[in-house]
């Protein structure tokens, strides 16, 4: 059919996989959905839905039942519901944080079936903290039904670390947890090399993304505050991952030259200014650390002492200063303030949007929506999921899926 | 998510007077769906009384009324309730002695012959609150006075949300709130708007305003000073909006450049 010279088109091999996957990745998203929405949705015709779904089907991916009879009655025949096998089709999705980490079991659909979680602080070094890890999974293996299938394992880890004076450790953390992580859990897990990881800014983004606050929004950054901030950039409905995983890291864009010593080595970081350590210094409350100490200074404000008023709002100003940065250089529809960043921009938004509205170009700022996440502390978890069920989604019926659990 | 430019609720030169006191001078103000509308004002602004003309507590003295591009009529709450528009004022009127899901669906209960059918209500109810993503009640049986201040607002906004309201008008949601309760009040007056619904948010607070607004209304003595999108004004203008009812070109005409009933709202 192709003319000389010309790419050949796909085959109809690779028409049946991407549309597998699309369907697939559709319930996956959207829970149970009729054929007939399928139909309409994906733009494929009632046979090939037909098809597929019994394809996902045969390969213990979906379920197909009738319409429970609630609700008002239809002329003709109910349209099948197609439902995620969440319950026996699952991943592992583990959060590496500054002060805790976490482990879940999560199935087809995003939700969370299974739950650990530890303390952990500066402390606790890698090899620690991935013995810990594997324990939570050696846990909660042997609790899933015998016949559900393990598809991976995700892994989000926080890019900053806690150090002595509160301060911002730069880490190689993806590469540092990638492989002893993978020798760990092929112990627990039998050799399963199917690990990814990511940084957590990056994977709470794409859960927001997902099926959070930025659903059906291709434009995101997703602002993750915790003893430093990091964000998540979505671009044209792709995540910008950026070589080695390592991009991102706007809390270390200088904002302020030769300004106060960062923890990277430099001076005047973004972060120095509206840091945890940044609020709580401006606060006179410097031996303070974590959310709660946060929190405190923010509760403070709003009775009126005057000391942490005026520092939420230089906070909530420097804070502003780089959204409309990010603003101009990205072009963002949403920009998601999560971790630490969601109470900081709740309590400074008037001074922060003062400043975004004052810096950031006409034509980006017009449609720029502030947003705080809807899936609150799970968005790492199930952004770790999500990039776990990738392979899957891309191509569903490349590993056989019937009865392998067992082994 | 949806910017429609056609507003759902607009209301075109209001007045109203108490007596020799007129509290609303030649009003405008436009609600759109899919958007948080903050009505700001100082006290005695008339930001109560234009919501009661709008929920059908007061009657207007002169000035459209348009739903949907339609004119209206509002004679009364029932009118208001009919429109889908629902407001949930700071005193909440929740019963203390009945649990959520009673509170949700008082006076319109629902009853399968005699006797009233609770487990499609409690199904509605709990269905309601996790559409707005509600995970802060955890019993929908526990009476209203075993939950916390910034649980109660959240089934006063459920209650109104519940009836299929199109407009939810918030009377000052979170002035008595702590930090984390008013964090998750504007966060479901936000999530309410991006499910479609029209809100307005009533708020002092400037920092709440600019958190969920998408456009904000100022009113200065009986007047509305001017409708402007979030995206265009500062904390600063906005003050000014509020204490002196302009701010540079925003804002009512200076006193004494003539034209004293000047539509200078009509930005929105």
């Amino acid at each position: 059919m192709s003319a000389p010279g010309l790419r050949a088109g796909p085959s109809q091999e690779e028409i049946r996989r991407h549309n597998l996957g699309a369907l697939l990745r559709y319930v996956h998203i959207n829970g149970a959905t009729t054929r007939a929405e399928l139909t309409g949705e994906l733009g494929l015709n009632r046979s090939t839905i037909g098809a597929l779904t019994a394809d996902l089907a045969t390969a213990g991916l979906v379920t197909e039942e009738t319409p429970r009879a609630s609700g008002a009655a239809r002329a003709g025949r109910p349209s099948l519901v197609v439902r995620p096998m969440s319950a026996l089709v699952y991943t592992y999705a583990v959060s590496v944080d500054v002060d805790r980490i976490r482990a879940a079991r999560v199935g087809l659909g995003g939700e969370i079936l299974d739950r650990r979680e530890a303390a952990r602080d500066g402390d606790t070094s890698v090899s620690e903290t991935v013995a810990a890890v594997a324990a939570f999974v050696g846990q909660m293996h042997p609790d899933a039904p015998p016949d559900a299938v393990n598809m991976g394992t995700g892994v989000a880890v926080t890019g900053t670390a806690r150090t002595d004076g509160g301060l911002v450790q730069l880490g190689g953390d993806i590469e540092r947890f990638a492989e002893p992580l993978a020798e760990a859990l092929s112990a627990v897990l039998g050799g399963d090399p199917r690990i990814s990881v990511g940084k957590v800014a990056d994977l709470s983004a794409l859960a927001e993304h997902s099926r959070g606050v930025a659903a059906g929004c291709g434009d995101v950054v997703y602002l993750y505050g915790d003893v430093g901030v990091g964000a998540g950039i979505i671009s044209g409905g792709h995540r910008v991952t950026s070589h080695g995983g390592y991009g991102g890291e706007v809390g270390h864009m200088v904002v302020r030259p030769g300004g106060h010593p960062c923890g990277c080595g430099s001076r005047g970081c973004w972060v120095t200014e509206i840091g945890e350590h940044a609020l709580l210094s401006a606060a006179g409350r410097d031996g303070a650390s974590g959310r709660d100490a946060l929190l405190a200074v923010i509760d403070a404000a709003g009775r009126g002492d005057g000391k942490a008023q005026a520092a939420v709002r230089q906070v909530g100003d420097w804070l502003g200063f780089g959204v409309a940065n990010l603003a101009n250089i990205l072009n963002p529809r949403m920009v998601v303030f999560g971790g630490t960043m969601r109470d900081l921009y709740l309590a400074t938004a008037a001074s922060l949007r003062s400043r975004v509205n004052a810096m950031v170009l006409p034509a980006c700022r017009e449609n720029l929506r502030l947003r705080t996440p809807k899936l609150g502390d799970d968005a790492a978890l199930i952004g770790a999921a999500e990039l776990a069920f990738e392979r899957l989604l891309a191509d569903p019926l490349a590993d056989p899926v019937d009865g392998q659990g067992g082994d | 998510m949806s910017t429609s430019p056609s507003p759902l609720l607009e209301l075109s030169r209001i007045n109203k007077s108490f007596g020799p006191v007129q509290v609303l001078r030649d009003v405008d103000f436009t609600v759109t769906a899919g958007e948080v509308t903050a009505l700001v004002g100082d006290n005695g602004a008339g930001k109560s009384t234009l919501v009661k003309c709008v929920s059908g507590i007061y009657s207007i003295d002169s000035g459209i009324v348009f739903y949907d591009g339609e004119p209206i009529s509002i004679n009364g709450p029932r009118d208001a309730a009919d429109r889908g528009i629902e407001v949930v004022y700071q005193d909440l009127a929740l019963c203390d002695n009945l649990d959520v899901v009673q509170n949700m669906f008082l006076g319109r209960e629902r009853r399968t012959g005699l006797v009233l059918d609770e487990a499609t209500m409690e199904e509605l109810a709990a269905e309601t609150l996790a559409g707005l993503s509600v995970r802060t009640v955890k019993s929908l049986r526990q009476p209203v006075s075993s939950l916390s201040g910034g649980q109660r607002q959240t089934v006063a906004i459920a209650k109104a949300v519940l009836w299929n309201s199109n407009v939810v008008i918030l009377d000052e949601p979170t002035a008595a709130l702590g930090v984390a309760q008013t964090g998750q009040v504007l966060e479901l007056a936000r999530r309410m708007a991006d499910n479609g619904l029209a809100v307005v948010l009533i708020s002092h607070n400037m920092n709440d305003v600019f958190a969920v607004a998408d456009r904000v209304a100022a009113l200065y003595l009986g007047r509305m000073a001017a409708q402007v999108p979030i995206t265009e004004v500062t904390h600063a203008q906005v003050v000014e909006l509020i204490t002196a009812g302009r701010s540079g070109d925003l804002g009512l005409p200076a006193a004494g450049s003539g034209d004293d009933y000047g539509l200078n709202g009509a930005r929105g």
